[in-house]
């Protein structure tokens, strides 16, 4: 395999808080997350050649506009922009993002990479109408949709099958939800930064069974951006790039009926390229940054990224080690269940933080010592799972 | 009886064949002739060698459940005024997969694994749906 690693940095990152602010125009919180991220770069707006929107899923026309180089007029990028494209894999455009960036820069293609996502799936649409979508998107019309399938049955699907193949408790998975309530109470972005209980969490209603309301995410308005360039570039544009050491993919499946039921012999050589190719091993990982939707995604990808053993990664988050001082902190953000769901920015979100983390910049929630985070990504009901890790040296 | 207001399938030339099955009370799958790949949902192409001499052949209708999901709230809209109810992936004996609803069943006695059986419901005159309920009843 070729390798990409320590030869692309993500340079800079912004991110506006996640929530339900319905006074925030979609482009104003797409443009201050850019922003934040030209500026935290320090990098002439005249370098970033290529903007990359990230797909909307709460509004058809702003994802056009997007498409239609709306970013390029409003950051006045228009003399020396080359490309304004569109990526979208659901929650793994994260990972999609970064790998196109990473071969445009690589190939001298682009000297500088914006990736921006924003999306308003908190107030830019009815409750109603966001169940529909989520009933009717990587969902087969013609063998899935008349049963009354949606995304939160695909929660019930996982988390009662993983139970059952693990005997993981009721109150470990909960013990999830509680260690991402703590972190989100660190992080100024967050939407629910009130922490709960693994006893509050069991107390909320089965809503599909045996994921209970306090297991869910809830749908939120964000921005995030990242961006990327070259590791010699980086290297003169600020003293803690997190350069990128590693990535894998596998993409596996359209709908959960066909997803593989052997998840880790289909998934996880996405983790064993990402680390064969950082040259590290489970070991080496200070902090974990995993994408998440529903808890159970959590304990099985610190599984896949063999982090944990099989069958236990619910005792370890029990035992509070995923939390804030614990001794492997996972997805500090909150991840979707805490810092909020903004359509396909949940894998974003996770990205900026790994990358924050390794840069030194995540303040009260900073990790001492965060040289090598690992983050993850997956798309759609589950339909493939994308391992990336970031450091601080090369 | 009422109308029927949930979302029907999809109807194509090949969901066709397996609903006009579905009306026969036949549970159709497909199977590769070139390389024997069991194949579902049906497929033009087959997946693994990429040949198009498939053939349809029924099912018995057995199986057992993956996973499952009780759905009390948040349902799709159509589907408020039916919750709770069983959603299941079930894993058919021939070797395919498919998700459907579990019906005739005690929800707090469903386990991973149990043994279920198609059951044929025509929700309309042009549609049957297949469903499964438990092989054993449940006292």
């Amino acid at each position: 395999m070729k390798t990409i690693r320590g030869k692309a940095a993500i340079v800079g990152i912004g991110e506006v808080p996640t929530g339900m602010y319905p006074e925030r125009s979609f482009i104003e919180a797409a443009v201050s997350a850019s922003e934040m991220a030209i500026k935290d770069a320090g990098i002439p707006k005249e370098e970033i050649d290529t903007i990359i929107p990230i797909g909307v899923v709460s509004n058809a026309l702003d994802n056009a506009n997007m498409i239609c180089s709306w970013m390029v007029e409003e950051l006045g990028m228009g003399p020396t922009a080359k490309s304004n494209f569109q990526i979208m894999s659901g929650g793994s455009s994260s990972a999609n993002s970064l790998k196109t960036a990473i071969s445009l820069v690589l190939t001298g293609l682009s000297k500088g990479v914006l990736v921006i996502h924003c999306d308003r799936m908190g107030t830019g649409l009815d409750l109603a109408t966001a169940i529909t979508m989520f009933s009717k998107a990587s969902i087969s019309q013609e063998y899935e949709t008349p049963y009354g399938f949606s995304q939160l049955a695909l929660a019930g699907f996982l988390q009662q099958r993983y139970m059952y193949d693990t005997g993981t408790t009721e109150r470990q998975i909960a013990a999830v939800v509680e260690s991402l309530r703590k972190w989100a109470a660190l992080n100024p972005n967050a939407f629910l930064k009130k922490t709960k209980t693994v006893d509050e969490i069991l107390d909320s209603k089965v809503i599909s069974s045996p994921v209970r309301k306090r297991m869910m995410n809830i749908l939120c308005d964000g921005a995030a951006a990242f961006i990327v360039t070259g590791a010699e570039r980086a290297r003169d544009l600020t003293d803690c790039p997190a350069y990128v050491l590693g990535m894998g993919s596998r993409c596996t499946n359209f709908t959960v009926t066909s997803q593989p039921q052997d998840i880790r012999k289909a998934w996880g050589p996405a983790a064993d390229d990402a680390y064969e190719m950082a040259g590290i091993v489970p070991e080496d990982v200070d902090v974990a940054e995993i994408y998440d939707a529903f808890p159970t995604f959590i304990l099985i990808s610190m599984e896949l990224l063999r982090l944990v053993e099989r069958g236990k990664a619910g005792s370890f988050v029990e035992q509070g080690h995923t939390s804030p001082g614990g001794k492997l902190p996972v997805s500090t953000n909150g991840a979707m269940m805490a810092q909020g769901h903004t359509g396909a920015g949940g894998g974003v979100a996770i990205l900026v933080e790994a990358a924050r983390q390794v840069m030194g910049k995540a303040g009260k929630r900073q990790v001492k010592d965060a040289n090598i985070v690992i983050e993850t990504a997956s798309g759609g009901v589950g339909m493939d799972f994308h391992v990336g890790i970031l450091g601080r040296e090369v | 009886m009422g109308e029927y207001k949930k979302p029907l399938p999809l109807i194509t030339k090949l969901s066709r064949v397996f609903y006009d099955g579905c009306k026969e009370n036949k549970l159709l799958f497909q199977k590769c002739e070139d390389c024997n790949e069991i194949i579902f949902f049906p497929k033009e192409l087959c997946p693994k060698c990429m040949g198009h001499n498939l053939a349809w052949k029924e099912s018995k209708g057995k199986g057992k459940i993956y996973t499952f999901t009780v759905t009390y709230d948040f349902a799709p809209p159509e589907f408020m005024e039916d919750v709770p109810y069983a959603l299941a992936i079930i894993n058919l004996d021939e070797g395919f997969s498919m998700m459907s609803n579990i019906v005739e069943c005690d929800f707090d006695k469903l386990t991973c694994e149990m043994p279920v059986e198609v059951v044929f419901d025509p929700v309309t005159v042009e549609i049957t749906l297949p469903r499964f309920r438990p092989v054993e009843p449940q006292g």
